[in-house]
């Protein structure tokens, strides 16, 4: 079994940089989206890493919530991205920037 | 099981009964719009109506507990539901009052502002259901249940932001706060993760007993409490997340700028004390020792940069709108000096001065900002040359406007005088001489551009452009009713600060 806790610590916190890396480059709002999808399942990982090494099952039901909040996120920020495109034409984000950052 | 309300024997889920008011209300809003006969029938003003009740009803049923003593040492004490994964106590049922009065203060005003446009039983139901998130917030016991009820407040209010989907500046101003909300929720789960991964737990009370001993992954709990930090500052409109703030509000409709901002706040800041203060009081040094992860430090380096940033932003500003989200951030700041100053034996007063000033801040920021949908359903523009003269065509919103403005700004016209100055207070018993000194300067420059809003409405004179023909009544009376409410907080002010006191002293035991 013994695969040690500090490695998965290491491919989640990969997976969050990798997150990060790509909401600071991607122009891309669905992209983005997926971007942000990979910063919540690196939580994710060390969720159910930790549940396991504790020995309880706290950090995996909370995955599962987490889960669930990811995908109703993505529902709205859907939405959000067809009414940018309406009014853009584009789902560049650096488009819609008629008020200054 | 059972606890005891004015001699009244009752179930303890009793307790949340403000949260599941507003639920219900959510629930009813949805339900007349369902069976409406045509859609987009449902009269604007039934719903308005249900919406005010509900959130008036959910303020008054929590203010009642505060009086009865609900969740607090002299009456039930802290009421643990879910085996503490929610917790009704003082702290809890004062930001229902608050989150209560400003959802009602803004669905009364909303009923004008949203006069003639479609998808009103959509609005309506979710500023409430946003409002319901706030209310479970304020007691949530468990990061489980801080980051499911911090997204039911923050997934309506994306889509309320890019309400007017027509128009560019509202969609505009919903892509940007959607964009900052998701990457901030991503790092406020990834920080509990961690924190999960160094204790073991998520309940907070838990957390705190699993960090009091030796903590293993210590650099593991350090990032992990860094990042839920930076997850919070993005509900409270703090620096580094703060810049967010500006867009959504000046995009936004007016009256949502108002509830973001007031309640919004409030909200993310009870979680703020909860959390820090519940779970993480030894690892941050607050029980005597050593700080393991010194985030008491890093609380103070925040509020100091929150305010500057937010104040010296909001004094370049063309954009009255604008300017007010600016000093939004700048009051977060002010506030985030509960946390920070608490070098000091009495704790309780100077994170209580921080729960007055959310408090007075729910009516006159609330205030300001609807005062600003009553110049957008005018029609006058949003610069400051905008509002010259406009106290000959309306002078009561103005002298209330005014009341706002210099009560923010932190003038003896207004709560916001007392509760500054028990922030100021509280900084001077904890020694922590750079919060009061940038406190002092920053309430001073605030007043420079405060001013210049009053400036325009009572001295300048009138380009003459413009003819205010209707004076919407219940606009009128929301903006009305918040100032005199932010005037009456000066001479009651220490009616309530009491509860707030004893609320924040039994947070540090």
């Amino acid at each position: 079994m013994a695969i040690e806790s500090q490695y998965y610590l290491l491919l989640s916190a990969a997976i969050f940089c990798i997150g990060v890396y790509g909401i600071l480059t991607r122009q891309n709002a669905l992209l983005f989206l997926m971007s942000v999808e990979l910063m919540l399942n690196a939580a994710n990982i060390n969720l159910v890493a930790f549940s396991f090494y504790h020995g309880n099952l706290t950090g995996q039901v909370f995955s599962l919530f987490t889960m669930a909040l990811a995908a109703a996120e993505v529902a709205v920020g859907i939405g959000i991205v067809l009414v940018l495109y309406r009014n853009f034409e584009d789902i560049d984000v650096t488009k819609a920037a008629t008020m200054r950052w | 099981m059972v606890v005891d309300i004015a001699g009244y024997r009752v179930a303890d889920w009793v307790a949340m009964t403000p949260a599941l008011v507003l639920g219900l209300t959510a629930m009813v809003l949805f339900i007349v719009d369902s069976i409406e006969p045509r859609p987009g029938s449902s009269s604007n003003a039934v719903l308005a109506g249900i919406s005010t009740v509900g959130a008036l009803g959910a303020f008054l049923l929590a203010g009642t507990f505060l009086v009865l003593g609900v969740g607090q040492p002299r009456g039930t004490g802290a009421v643990d539901l879910f085996n503490g994964q929610l917790v009704v106590d003082g702290m809890s049922l004062f930001f229902v009052v608050i989150v209560g009065s400003v959802t009602a203060l803004v669905m009364l005003a909303s009923y004008d502002y949203l006069d003639g446009e479609s998808y009103q039983a959509e609005y309506y139901g979710l500023v409430i259901m946003a409002a319901t998130g706030m209310a479970v917030m304020s007691s949530a016991n468990s990061l489980a249940t801080v980051f499911v009820a911090l997204e039911l407040s923050s997934l309506p209010s994306y889509a309320l932001v890019a309400f007017v989907k027509e128009n560019r500046g509202s969609v505009e101003a919903g892509l940007k706060y959607f964009l900052v909300g998701a990457l901030s929720s991503s790092v406020l789960v990834y920080g509990i993760s961690l924190v999960y991964a160094a204790s073991g737990s998520l309940q907070l009370n838990a957390v705190a007993e699993a960090l009091s001993g030796s903590v293993e992954l210590v650099g593991v709990l350090g990032i992990g409490i860094i990042m839920v930090l930076l997850g919070v500052a993005f509900k409270t409109a703090s620096v580094p997340f703060h810049f967010w703030a500006p867009e959504a509000y000046e995009g936004a409709p007016a009256p949502v700028s108002a509830f973001l901002s007031s309640a919004s706040k409030a909200a993310g800041f009870v979680v703020a004390f909860r959390v820090f203060l519940t779970a993480f009081p030894e690892v941050g040094g607050l029980g005597g020792g050593e700080p393991v992860v010194d985030w008491v430090t890093a609380v103070t380096v925040l509020a100091v940069v929150t305010m500057t940033v937010g104040n010296f932003a909001a004094a370049n500003q063309e954009k009255v709108k604008r300017m007010l989200a600016y000093s939004s951030v700048g009051h977060a700041g002010y506030v985030l000096i509960g946390l920070a100053a608490l070098n000091t034996p009495d704790r309780g007063l100077v994170l209580g001065a921080s729960m007055m000033h959310l408090l007075v801040y729910g009516f006159m920021n609330t205030g300001a900002f609807l005062f600003i949908a009553l110049t957008d359903y005018w029609g006058v523009g949003r610069t400051f040359q905008d509002f010259n003269g406009l106290s000959e065509q309306a002078p009561l919103a103005c002298a209330a406007m005014t009341v706002f403005l210099f009560s923010l700004a932190g003038l003896p016209i207004g709560g916001g005088f007392i509760s500054k100055l028990y922030l100021l207070l509280g900084t001077v018993n904890a020694g922590a001489w750079l919060l009061a000194a940038s406190l002092i300067v920053n309430s001073a420059l605030s007043l420079f551009y405060y001013s210049r809003v009053v400036k325009a409405m009572w001295i300048e004179d009138s380009a003459g452009e413009f003819e205010i023909d209707s004076y919407p009544s219940s606009l009128y009376a929301a903006v009305v009713i918040a100032a005199f409410v932010t005037f009456a907080l000066l001479p009651a002010f220490g009616l309530l600060s009491p509860s707030a006191f004893d609320a924040a002293s039994v947070l540090f035991g």
